[in-house]
């Protein structure tokens, strides 16, 4: 699904703006690294996406819908694929592996064996078949962003939204999460991933959108982390 | 299918996962179910108390001894809507009545040479409130010479009976409103203590009746298992008290129909559910329409 932004301007109550006359277009397949400093409203643009956040002015559509005049009804099919990965994971504590994975195919209604089929697919896909048992407490935290990776993947959305994905995590860790990202991407998955990691974004060259103050001030097709003119 | 077994799996989760709660929550409401119960069999008898004596509450006329007066005070009794039954008891009759109640000392009426008793009209109301209302009227017939009848009693029932009434649907609507306070309040518990839970739900594209539903089911688990439980207390309970109160005081009869007890138990487990059902919809469809709601 692609992405259409159109003149989005978002304030938050009393008088924060965090988004100003925003437009963004990203077709369908492709990977976009969202960058700049804390604040500069990246968050918020995610949120839009996800219809947790409704722009104060202007339109956001993914594929066919118009997320502003979603019902409930629709917000929820809608969601269904969209997928989330958080910064902190987000993880259920209570749930296994296994358990967190499941869950999410669980509350759309999908059948108990092809939820156990697909769980599986994609454990095994991220390498955590062995770790299934266990509690997200008893991860390291590369392991837990990869499970929150794969419970974002696991209804196969068309969009996938990950907010500092590699946040906490070391180098090599970071640089295995976006490669495997990059493989869902490859899959067709339209991918938008909000990152401060410099040494990823130069590593793997991507579309660079840059926010600064909550207005768009760099948009390059293969761009770096830091802009080679200055803004 | 796969949707409902999800549910029925979720549901029993919060039951389990809060056990302490749900105990405690099924405790309350099982003490408050068995107060509505018993309210309301207290209600029942003391109206069927009343019901009993008003049954057998008489209006005794006495009236002049000649036909004309007898035909005349029974016709004007037998007018009123809210009289049941009128009897025109003549000297003769009279006499024999007594005869019969003074049993194997029948013999002691021919002490009393001529019969004395005066012919008189027996009067049954349907309702206690309505003796002194016929009572007054008799008295005012010109052919009536004395009236007699448990005046005092019978407005005292009417009184007893209204209080008793009143009385009882106070108690019935603190403990209604105690057992659904209870419920809401477990239920709010239940579902901010699975707000992570219910955000990541919501945000994975799960419908608000997904999220909402187990939760209403356990609502109703609860207030169904608890007027359940107290249904049977109550029914134990209550065989104890009409068995104690019989052999103690048999004069004082209590409705020993075993099938009231279990209209009432289907009555309290009908109001478990309903009250399970609201108190948790209320609790959690204002959570979930406010996460769901966008900022």
């Amino acid at each position: 699904m692609d992405i259409r932004i159109s003149g989005v301007t978002k304030t938050f109550k009393p008088d924060i703006t965090a988004l100003q006359d925003v437009y963004l277009t990203v077709p369908r397949g492709d990977f976009v690294y969202l960058v700049g400093p804390t604040g500069s409203g990246k968050t918020t643009l995610m949120r839009m996406i996800t219809r947790e956040v409704i722009p104060s002015k202007g339109q956001v559509a993914v594929g066919e819908s118009n997320l502003r005049t979603l019902s409930n009804l629709d917000l929820a099919f809608y969601r269904r694929d969209v997928g989330v990965v958080f910064q902190d994971f987000k993880l259920l504590s209570h749930l296994t592996v296994f358990e967190n994975v499941a869950f999410v195919q669980e509350v759309i209604g999908i059948p108990p064996g092809e939820v156990k089929r697909r769980t599986a697919e994609v454990l095994e896909k991220l390498g955590l078949w062995r770790r299934r048992f266990l509690f997200p407490e008893q991860l390291s935290g590369g392991e837990q962003q990869r499970v929150a990776i794969a419970r974002a993947v696991a209804n196969s959305p068309s969009v996938l939204l990950a907010d500092e994905p590699t946040g906490n995590l070391d180098v090599h860790t970071a640089e295995d999460i976006i490669r495997l990202l990059h493989s869902i991407n490859a899959s067709g998955t339209t991918m938008i991933v909000a990152t401060h990691n410099q040494y990823i974004v130069d590593a793997f060259r991507q579309r660079v959108v840059e926010l600064r103050r909550g207005r768009i001030v760099r948009d390059e097709k293969k761009g770096r982390y830091e802009s080679d003119v200055d803004l | 299918m796969s949707t409902f077994r999800y549910i029925i799996r979720d549901t029993f989760r919060l039951l389990s996962r809060h056990w302490g709660l749900s105990f405690l929550t099924l405790v309350t409401a099982v003490a408050v179910f068995y107060l509505v119960g018993a309210s309301a069999l207290f209600v029942l008898n003391s109206k069927y108390l009343v019901a009993t004596v008003e049954g057998s509450l008489t209006i005794q006329a006495y009236v002049e001894d000649t036909p004309e007066a007898m035909e005349a005070v029974t016709s004007r009794a037998a007018a009123f809507d809210c009289v049941s039954s009128v009897e025109p008891i003549t000297s003769g009759q009279a006499l024999e009545r007594l005869r019969a109640r003074l049993g194997n000392q029948a013999d002691a009426v021919t002490l009393l040479g001529q019969n004395p008793l005066p012919p008189s009209v027996e009067i049954q109301v349907r309702k206690a409130a309505f003796a002194s209302v016929v009572a007054r009227e008799m008295i005012s017939m010109p052919e009536v010479e004395d009236v007699v009848y448990a005046g005092e009693l019978a407005e005292r029932l009417e009184s007893i009976s209204a209080f008793v009434s009143r009385l009882s649907l106070v108690v019935l609507l603190i403990s209604v409103t105690s057992a659904a306070l209870v419920l809401f309040n477990t239920i709010r518990i239940s579902v901010y203590a699975r707000k992570e839970e219910i955000d990541t739900m919501l945000l994975v594209g799960t419908t608000q009746f997904f999220v909402s539903f187990p939760f209403v089911l356990q609502g109703v688990i609860l207030g169904a298992v608890g007027a359940l439980l107290s249904s049977l207390l109550l029914g134990f309970s209550y065989g104890f008290a009409v068995d104690a109160l019989h052999r103690s005081l048999p004069f004082l009869r209590l409705i020993s129909d075993p099938k009231l007890v279990m209209r009432l138990s289907g009555v309290l487990v009908l109001g478990g559910v309903s009250v399970g059902w609201v108190c948790s919809w209320l609790a959690v469809s204002k959570f979930v329409r406010s996460a769901s709601r966008p900022h």
